[in-house]
């Protein structure tokens, strides 16, 4: 076995982990804060890739994506506040349709605003070459790491982690998970439940964005397009993994998804064409089988 | 100080179940006043209507008002309620069971400065030891009378001049029973406070209250002083379980043909 083959791989899973922990990581964060599974997931993944085309046709990509940031945030929040708030207490079930109309109306919207053609970061037409983050990529000892993969090493994952600590230490990591609880007795004690809720759903299109900016050109092109909803499938076997409630289940599942994609890619892709793609919700089914909450689903309290 | 005002309250639940029909009280500023009455009588719905919280339970305020220090509050939302000094502890014990004790009382006082922060909570440590002793522990975990006692102190972190309590005692044995009312009344003496005492246990509720409202069926059927309560045969007879002949079926009978409303 080639020791620097094997880091190498390990790297690059992790990098491409590091992408579905931040998404993931904020798809639960929205579940945890509002018990809605939010289908338009992969929408919000899209727009915020175009959102960063969008600022990378005027500005050098890395500042592009930091500006489509809170952008990005906003619009998490007017979904929050036009769309989820009216369907706060309804019938599960509505909601899940609801979401799922979301997605749809997102996807149409993104086909007015952007068109159907997949696009280049910071380019006008598709057959210009895509604008590059600055390169980071770097060789030692035989193991290879492409810019992209550095940089999603230096920013997602760190992104990711950073959200876990604020959720656990920071004033609003405890009234988040306070309203998570209970939204009455939050609006009892005087916390402002729904300016909470909002925030939640901001921050989730916020990470959206970072992993929609990196993975949009992940099927070549260098930029955005509609491939990006099936990639955002994978916040799905991710979620479920990591426990589904879990913030740092979320994220730890992704790095575990990411370093099983790859070597999957590396080891098991020449005897199984497609295994690759498959792996994630073969997984999801074990999970479910076996482990129903998952690797850090929360254990319920219960008082006998 | 806050007084506050109820005049000719009439709450409707999904817009058909009608469960205020019409009820008036009163609490002075710094007074303590108990609702008494039976499950279903609307003391619940009257915590909830003061509190701005109906709207969580699909419920609205149809007629009359509700005036903290002579605001009307009926139309406003629980935040601004809660501004104005209002503070409700529901029925159930809602603490937040996932966060340990030390984050349920950051998440009740994080409307408060750091240094604020610290001493009310040094208050509350002293004045509940036990909940010292347990604070990184999730709340679920806590036993019924340490989570009242939690409840409590993320009341006092959100520095309430009204405290609305509702059911206290529930499914607590007679000796913690006692033990929440005498930190109830202290808390309140010494803060100040106006409290509205919802109970079932009306003894327990008798010896802390100043003046006493029995509720059933949506409206108030008796108002008085706690002494005039007890004077009262009816209200012994219904909440005190006084003397009735013939054994329960008797005493079953004795309370319908008794009915207030």
């Amino acid at each position: 076995m080639d020791l620097a083959l094997v880091i190498q791989t390990a790297l690059n899973g992790l990098a491409n982990g590091a992408l579905y922990a931040v998404i993931a990581a904020g798809f639960v964060l929205v579940y945890r804060a509002t018990s809605v599974v939010n289908f338009a997931i992969a929408e919000f993944m899209l727009i915020g890739a175009y959102l960063t085309y969008t600022m990378s046709l005027f500005f050098p990509l890395l500042l592009a994506i930091l500006l489509a940031l809170p952008l990005a945030f906003i619009f998490g929040v007017l979904v929050e506040r036009g769309f989820v708030r009216p369907l706060l207490g309804r019938n599960v079930v509505a909601v899940i349709m609801a979401t799922i109309g979301l997605a749809a109306t997102l996807d149409g919207a993104t086909l007015i605003l952007w068109g159907p053609d997949q696009k280049a970061m910071g380019a006008a037409d598709i057959s210009q070459l895509p604008k590059e983050m600055p390169n980071l990529a770097f060789s030692l000892g035989g193991v290879f790491l492409s810019s992209k993969a550095v940089w999603s090493l230096i920013l997602a994952l760190p992104l990711a982690i950073l959200l876990v600590l604020a959720l656990k230490y920071s004033r609003y990591g405890v009234l988040l998970r306070a309203v998570s609880e209970s939204e009455t007795a939050a609006l009892a004690m005087g916390i402002n439940a729904p300016r909470v809720v909002a925030v939640a759903w901001g921050i989730s299109a916020v990470m959206a964005t970072i992993g929609g900016a990196f993975l949009a050109g992940a099927a070549g092109g260098g930029g955005p397009g509609h491939h990006l909803i099936l990639l955002g499938l994978i916040v799905f076997p991710v979620a479920i993994l990591g426990g589904f409630d879990s913030v740092p289940g979320a994220v730890v599942a992704g790095l575990l998804i990411g370093l099983i994609e790859a070597f999957s890619q590396l080891y098991l892709e020449s005897l199984l064409p497609g295994i690759t793609q498959a792996i994630p919700f073969l997984i999801v089914l074990l999970v479910l089988l076996f482990r129903p909450y998952g690797l850090f689903g929360q254990h319920r309290i219960e008082r006998v | 100080m806050a007084e506050i005002n109820v005049e000719n309250l009439k709450v409707v639940y999904r817009g058909v179940i009608l469960a205020l029909q019409g009820v008036s009280m009163r609490a002075g500023a710094g007074e303590a006043v108990a609702l008494l009455g039976p499950n279903g009588a609307g003391k619940s719905t009257l915590v909830r209507a003061i509190s701005g919280l109906l709207p969580q339970y699909d419920g609205r305020v149809l007629d009359g008002k509700i005036a903290i220090n002579g605001q009307e509050t009926h139309h406003l939302p629980a935040l601004k309620v809660t501004e104005l000094g209002v503070t409700a502890i529901l029925e159930g014990r809602p603490i937040f069971r996932y966060l340990t004790v030390i984050e349920n009382l950051r998440a009740a006082g994080h409307k408060l400065t750091p240094q604020r922060h610290k001493e009310l909570a040094d208050e509350i440590f002293t004045r509940f030891p036990r909940l010292y002793e347990r604070r990184f522990e999730q709340g679920g975990y806590l036993s019924g009378g340490e989570q009242q006692m939690l409840l409590l102190g993320m009341a006092l972190l959100t520095e309430p001049k009204i405290l609305v309590v509702d059911e206290p005692s529930l499914g607590l044995s007679p000796k913690l029973t006692e033990e929440v009312m005498r930190v109830l009344d202290e808390l309140r003496r010494d803060k100040g406070l106006t409290l509205v005492l919802v109970e079932q246990n009306a003894r327990a509720a008798f010896s802390i209250v100043e003046r006493v409202y029995v509720m059933e069926q949506g409206r108030v059927v008796f108002e008085g002083t706690a002494q005039e309560a007890q004077a009262d045969a009816d209200v012994m007879e219904f909440y005190l379980g006084g003397a009735v002949a013939g054994g329960f079926s008797e005493a079953k009978r004795y309370r319908r043909r008794k009915r207030w409303v």
